[in-house]
């Protein structure tokens, strides 16, 4: 048997080991690679800079610990993105979540960010968590229609919502002005579009991973998607545009190895299939 | 009496009667429709909160059953039980008894066992398709030849050590998502939609009855 | 030392999954059925307190509301009827009151997001833009593509035989793959960036505890010896 057939049949374990050691190598030495910037993470970071004064945004956590390795960087770049800017735009923020794990991921980010001390955020009139609201498509339907029936006591204290000034005014889909999704599945973009964009026409933005991205192509195109965050290379990208490097700045070399090996994997699979006539095989 | 009430007839009527409360004023202006639509959609999320005990009974009876026959394996379907009946037990809303999702054992489980184990199942596959891009992807054809050079412009167009070496295969990803990718997705979009209503009304007249299969009286 | 735990255990969990990879081995199979369980149990916590607080809201503010509740509970209790032959038939009414509230709320507005806007989109499109040769090409190759690909899911079997339909059909085959070509871009994108987070987990990359990589190390060394050292004492026997 040739060396090229040889390469055809190699154990599959060969190329785990690859993977493994094309990962784990830029991780633990950064080769420092630069990051160009593309259009979508432009799109998102201009979009969210241009949300109006006394902006009421709806940030939605509906994905799990699954996700997170490639959501999780882009959700706490945006908000503190959106922070930032709540002072100076008297925004106030709503997180919410439609995945019962997505409060659990928030308080991962919760336990990293200090909203209070970093951004001077004051929880309650700034900025609220509710939590995960049941149901999927029919828990959006009936949040939609009675955001305190859905969510009487918030997250974090489980006090009643007149508590808190921020919800005084926010009681239905119309006093929303923006969702921001951060997604991996079902509940996601189409469902939102169904209940709250259609119904009421409250604009959205999503971040989702990448096996999701194609799914949104034709949202973004017709104009119900506002601004797409497609996945852990655009969420690097969005933090150098934000010169606030983090979990995916420092992971995208990662990418960009694992990526070429995927790239080297193909191209000498094909070359050893068609050197040993393949093509004439099949 | 019970004959009557085992018809197939009374869950279908129930679907359709639903559905047509949640149909109906969206289109037509009806306050006592409305008032019932949004009322429903709520009452219909505690119903949906009440299966919760589902899948720890039908669990608990395959991996019971495993146990108790002593068949290969029966110690894992063992530690299966006793972790899932601790999470269970522990994750009940009684704060006073200090169980609930801020009890300890109950953190420690979601913290460092499913977390990771979560996280790791998914990213398992990354290694599956690294292999399955060496030993399978090939351009056998003019068909798998475009899924090929698609595939890899795409694969280069998310990763900054090409994008950086020349702009331009960014470029070339953009206009796959923007023309091809988008074409696909939205004829299908347009497709799916169509299927959805067919189905739907193919369930609300009854036709379709799949969703009301088991029991063993088909 | 014990607060090393919650991070050898997550370490410990993740390696023995990740060493399916060698072969399928007890490390796996231990942590696969704790997953089972644990996914399982979880849930319950969410649902209940969900329920709770619930009854805490509106549901206790009047007497229908209570009345409604309590039967929303009894209908919730036909859930269980599936795990009973006799009464297996209860099980359906629950399940025909989900599904039909899910089907009225996508089929109300499914036409309008997913068939009218999509339609609209395309109908709008531009077949000629000033000044940008680049987007006219675009815009008049998705003008074919479209319904191309459309057609070639509706008309199927005998009625692609005609010569127009084969060149849709080819239109639409070719515009189909890249597309697929597309998705397998963004797939090797999401399954390497969640391994890479798991990995910058087990290296103790920052925000992730530095201990551990020692943990890391020491696990994934004790696995690998003995994996690799039963498979040796097994070729031996």
């Amino acid at each position: 048997m040739s060396l090229l057939e040889r390469a055809q049949n190699i154990d599959r374990r060969w190329v785990y080991l690859l993977v493994w050691l094309f990962v784990l190598f830029p991780l633990l030495n950064p080769l420092g690679l630069p990051i160009p910037i593309g259009r979508d993470s432009t799109a998102w970071k201009e979009y969210i800079d241009a949300i109006p004064n006394d902006s009421v945004i709806m940030v939605s956590m509906d994905y799990g610990v699954s996700g997170m390795p490639e959501l999780y960087p882009m959700t706490v770049a945006s908000m503190k993105h959106l922070w930032s800017m709540t002072d100076a735009k008297n925004l106030k923020i709503v997180v919410i979540a439609f995945w019962n794990q997505g409060p659990l991921v928030f308080d991962t980010l919760l336990s990293q960010v200090d909203p209070e001390a970093d951004y001077g955020m004051v929880y309650g009139e700034d900025w609220i968590e509710l939590g995960w609201i049941p149901g999927g498509e029919t828990g959006m339907a009936a949040f939609a229609n009675d955001i305190w029936a859905q969510k009487p006591n918030d997250y974090l204290y489980s006090r009643p919502l007149d508590e808190y000034p921020i919800m005084e005014n926010i009681r239905v889909a119309e006093d929303v002005d923006l969702v921001v999704s951060f997604e991996t599945g079902t509940p996601g973009l189409p469902e939102w579009l169904r209940q709250w964009n259609d119904p009421y026409g409250v604009p959205f933005i999503v971040g989702c991973i990448g096996v999701s991205v194609p799914g949104m192509a034709p949202y973004l195109s017709s104009g119900q998607l506002s601004a797409l965050m497609p996945g852990l290379t655009a969420s690097a990208e969005y933090e150098v545009l934000l010169n606030r490097p983090g979990l995916a700045v420092a992971g995208v070399d990662a990418v960009s190895m694992s990526h070429l090996l995927v790239f080297i994997l193909v191209v000498v699979g094909n070359i050893a299939f068609f050197a040993t006539g393949g093509s004439r095989r099949s | 009496m019970s004959d009557t009430l085992r018809r197939i007839e009374i869950p279908i009527i129930i679907t359709a009667i639903c559905t047509l409360i949640q149909v109906i004023p969206y289109y037509i202006e009806i306050e006592v429709l409305d008032n019932t639509a949004a009322t429903l959609q709520q009452w219909v999320l505690l119903i949906v909160s009440m299966a919760t005990f589902i899948g720890v009974i039908s669990i608990g009876m395959v991996h019971g059953k495993r146990v108790q026959r002593q068949s290969e394996g029966w110690y894992f379907s063992g530690i299966l039980l006793i972790v899932m009946v601790v999470m269970a037990l522990t994750g009940l809303p009684l704060e006073s008894m200090g169980l609930g999702t801020k009890n300890p054992v109950y953190d420690f489980l979601f913290t460092n066992v499913q977390t990771p184990l979560g996280g790791t199942m998914y990213s398992i596959l990354a290694f599956f398709i690294a292999s399955a891009a060496y030993r399978a992807f090939r351009a056998r054809n003019i068909e798998a030849s475009i899924v090929l050079i698609a595939g890899i412009f795409m694969v280069m167009s998310n990763a900054p050590i090409f994008t950086s070496m020349f702009e331009g295969f960014k470029g070339i990803g953009n206009w796959i998502f923007d023309v091809p990718n988008a074409s696909t997705m939205r004829a299908v979009t347009i497709g799916a939609a169509l299927g959805a209503i067919a189905l739907a009304v193919r369930t609300l007249m009854g036709i379709e009855r799949g969703y009301l299969r088991g029991g063993g009286e088909d | 030392m014990v607060d090393l735990l919650p991070i050898w255990t997550s370490v410990f969990f993740t390696l023995a999954i990740y060493s399916f990879l060698y072969k399928e081995n007890p490390w796996y199979r231990f942590a696969e059925s704790v997953y089972a369980g644990v996914s399982v149990g979880y849930g319950v916590a969410f649902d209940l307190r969900y329920l709770r607080d619930q009854w805490g809201g509106q549901w206790s503010s009047s007497g229908t509301m209570m009345l409604l509740f309590g039967i929303a509970v009894l209908i919730g209790l036909l859930w269980y009827a599936r795990f009973s032959k006799q009464y297996f038939f209860l099980y359906r009414w629950p399940l025909a009151i989900i599904v039909g509230t899910g089907i009225g709320m996508a089929l109300r507005t499914v036409i309008f997001t997913q068939f009218l806007q999509q339609i609209r989109a395309q109908a709008n499109m531009p077949l000629f833009v000033a000044g940008d040769m680049m987007q006219t090409i675009n815009n008049i190759l998705i003008a074919i593509m479209v319904p191309c690909v459309l057609l070639y899911f509706w008309f199927t079997g005998g009625t692609r035989e005609s010569a127009g339909m084969q060149i849709v059909e080819k239109i639409a085959r070719y515009t189909m793959m890249a597309g697929f070509g597309s998705a397998f871009g963004y797939t090797v994108l999401t399954r390497m960036s969640l391994l890479i987070g798991r990995s910058q987990y087990l290296l103790g990359i920052t925000p992730n505890p530095p201990e551990a990589r020692m943990a890391f190390y020491t696990i994934a060394a004790i696995m690998l010896i003995t994996l690799i050292g039963y498979d040796l004492y097994k070729g031996r026997s």
